[in-house]
């Protein structure tokens, strides 16, 4: 059945990104303030705020087909987390338009768990509610996303008792549990131990035996390899190569000057 | 759309979530404002768990956390009654348990305000990791400090009530408290239309605190100064030969309707009901554009 959606993403496509550019100002206060404002409401100089415009993703366009892994890889700065979260619908584009189509889940850099004070559970539910889920849908799915997590007790305790590992498996757990169509994964792996590692991974290619689709910005260019489909290289906002994650991973490296070292090639 | 696509998919499609997403550039704009309200409210369940479960980390949940939300606004109400009764001008005699009992009450409702207007200017810079990793209508935090402030807020309506039954026995002088009357169904709609008030207030000011991030700071003096102005330590007669004085502050018709209610057993006059709706839905629609339209905003600037 044609329908509005149709014309916007054809049916193969998982994500469409056409003409991104994401742009935005950084002053150079952290955190912009009453006070400051009106103690520099009396400077002459026409500069009341310091405000640079960061250009963080420039004319970018790609179709993420479903049933992709998509491994996005650059340097520091190079616009990934951005990207992805434009792709999540958190950060809207300064111009050209981000076309998803499917339900999303998120596993970016913070991780799961907006309340240190809260448990596990708690955290887990709200997650799964302000992602639009019944409660009762969340709490269907909640013993497999503990069980995922191997947290035991840890899952009715605080979350600011939890170790940075636990962080990271209850965040993986929940982002892969919730039945998403596209999961978008930010670094976010390289948090767990290497027996959770292997458990995520063949997570993963269960998603995308089923079709799902997967995009994951990572520095580890080993698990790169091993886990994706296609690689895209972004440097400085631009989308440099994309293809076999080998050429490009080959590519990426001959331009960053280092070998494939253990270093280069495990995140640690 | 691949057999396969269409095989793994086909089962979990459900009517939770729109499929197709499109995010396009704006400019200080209103979002589709269908797609927005109805992931609203199918979300508005977030909103309440996440005050609950916020109350039960503050350890609100308990009986003694109750006690401990109502004996701060009640122990200030005692100061204030004090306060009033030394500083008072001498004018007509009023029993000392009307006095108590409009201060009371009004405190309780002024708290319930406050406290919506000061959790709602946190809601945003607090929630600050949830809103760099997820999407949804960001209004659902204001919403729930609302509802936190409510949850605050209705340990103390049995205490007042008992209060007022006492209060009424204790004293049978012609200016004592009147005791239960009809006047009181007026109470809900009037605590309504405060919510929604408070409500439009809170994502007033949590919009405000992603830009000045000291916005709470000032919130506290003029709240301060808001109270005073507001009719809480004193009658709604007050303002005879000042009416604008009362109709201009967002709070007075509401409370002062909300006080006299109890003082007088007596309901709002149509033209403090109609600046009560005005300025509640006012400040509401005001709110929720200011809000709504900034919304996208936020990720960039926490």
């Amino acid at each position: 059945m044609p329908s509005v959606s149709e014309q916007l993403i054809p049916d193969d496509v998982a994500i469409r990104i056409e003409d991104v550019c994401i742009r935005y100002r950084t002053s150079f206060e952290k955190n912009p303030t009453l006070r400051q404002a009106f103690i520099k409401f009396g400077r002459r100089d026409g500069r009341r705020r310091q405000i640079k415009v960061v250009e963080a993703v420039k004319n970018l366009t790609m179709d993420v087909p479903h049933g992709t892994v998509l491994g996005i890889l650059g340097a520091n700065g190079a616009g990934k987390s951005t990207l992805m979260r434009a792709m999540a619908g958190i950060l809207p584009p300064t111009e050209g338009r981000i076309v998803v189509n499917g339900r999303v889940s998120t596993l970016l850099a913070l991780g799961v768990g907006f309340n240190p004070m809260l448990s596990g559970r708690e955290n887990v539910i709200l997650g799964g509610l302000a992602a639009g889920l019944s409660v009762e849908q969340v709490e269907a799915k909640f013993d497999e996303i503990a069980d995922f997590a191997e947290l035991g007790d840890f899952i009715d305790m605080p979350m600011r008792t939890y170790s940075s590992g636990m962080y990271g498996r209850l965040g993986f757990s929940v982002s892969v549990n919730m039945n998403p169509d596209i999961l978008l994964i930010d670094e976010a792996l390289s948090t767990g131990d290497a027996a959770f590692k292997e458990k995520s991974i063949a997570k993963m290619r269960e998603l995308v035996s089923e079709a799902r689709t997967i995009v994951i910005v990572s520095h580890a260019l080993a698990l790169m390899q091993e886990l994706c489909s296609t690689a895209a290289w972004m440097h400085k906002g631009e989308l440099v190569q994309t293809g076999q994650p080998l050429e490009v991973c080959e590519a990426y490296m001959k331009f960053l000057n280092v070998g494939e070292t253990a270093v280069t090639l495990e995140d640690v | 759309m691949t057999a396969a696509h269409e095989a793994a998919t086909g089962s979990r499609r459900d009517d939770y979530e729109q499929r197709v997403h499109v995010y396009e550039p704006h400019r200080a704009s209103l979002p589709p404002l269908g797609p927005y309200l109805r992931e609203f409210w199918r979300r508005r369940r977030f909103a309440y768990e996440l005050s609950r479960t916020t109350q039960k980390a503050d350890n609100f949940d308990t009986a003694l956390g109750s006690v401990w939300l109502v004996l701060n606004p009640l122990l200030l109400g005692l100061v204030y009654f004090l306060l009033v009764s030394v500083l008072g001008s001498g004018g007509k005699h009023v029993s000392w348990v009307t006095t108590l009992g409009r201060i009371l009450i009004g405190l309780f409702t002024w708290f319930f305000a406050a406290n919506s207007m000061g959790l709602g200017a946190q809601s945003i810079t607090s929630g600050g990791r949830l809103i760099l990793n997820q999407a949804f209508p960001r209004a659902l935090l204001p919403l729930s400090s609302t509802i936190s402030a409510l949850l605050m807020f209705l340990p103390s309506i049995p205490v007042y009530v008992v209060f007022y039954l006492l209060g009424s026995r204790l004293d049978h002088s012609a200016t004592a408290l009147p005791g239960p009357s009809w006047a009181l169904l007026w109470y809900p709609p009037l605590l309504v239309i405060l919510a929604i008030e408070c409500f439009g207030l809170a994502m007033i000011f949590a919009t405000m605190s992603v830009y000045f991030r000291d916005t709470n700071k000032f919130l506290t003096y003029l709240l301060r100064i808001w109270l005073y102005l507001t009719p809480v330590l004193y009658g709604i007669e007050k303002f005879t030969h000042h009416k604008w004085a009362l109709y201009l502050n967002p709070m007075g018709p509401v409370i002062g309707s909300i006080t006299r209610l109890w003082v007088e057993a007596a309901g709002p006059s149509a033209s403090l009901l109609a600046a009560s709706v005005a300025w509640s839905f006012g400040l509401f629609f005001f709110g929720s554009w200011f809000f709504i339209s900034r919304e996208r905003d936020f990720a960039v600037r926490l």
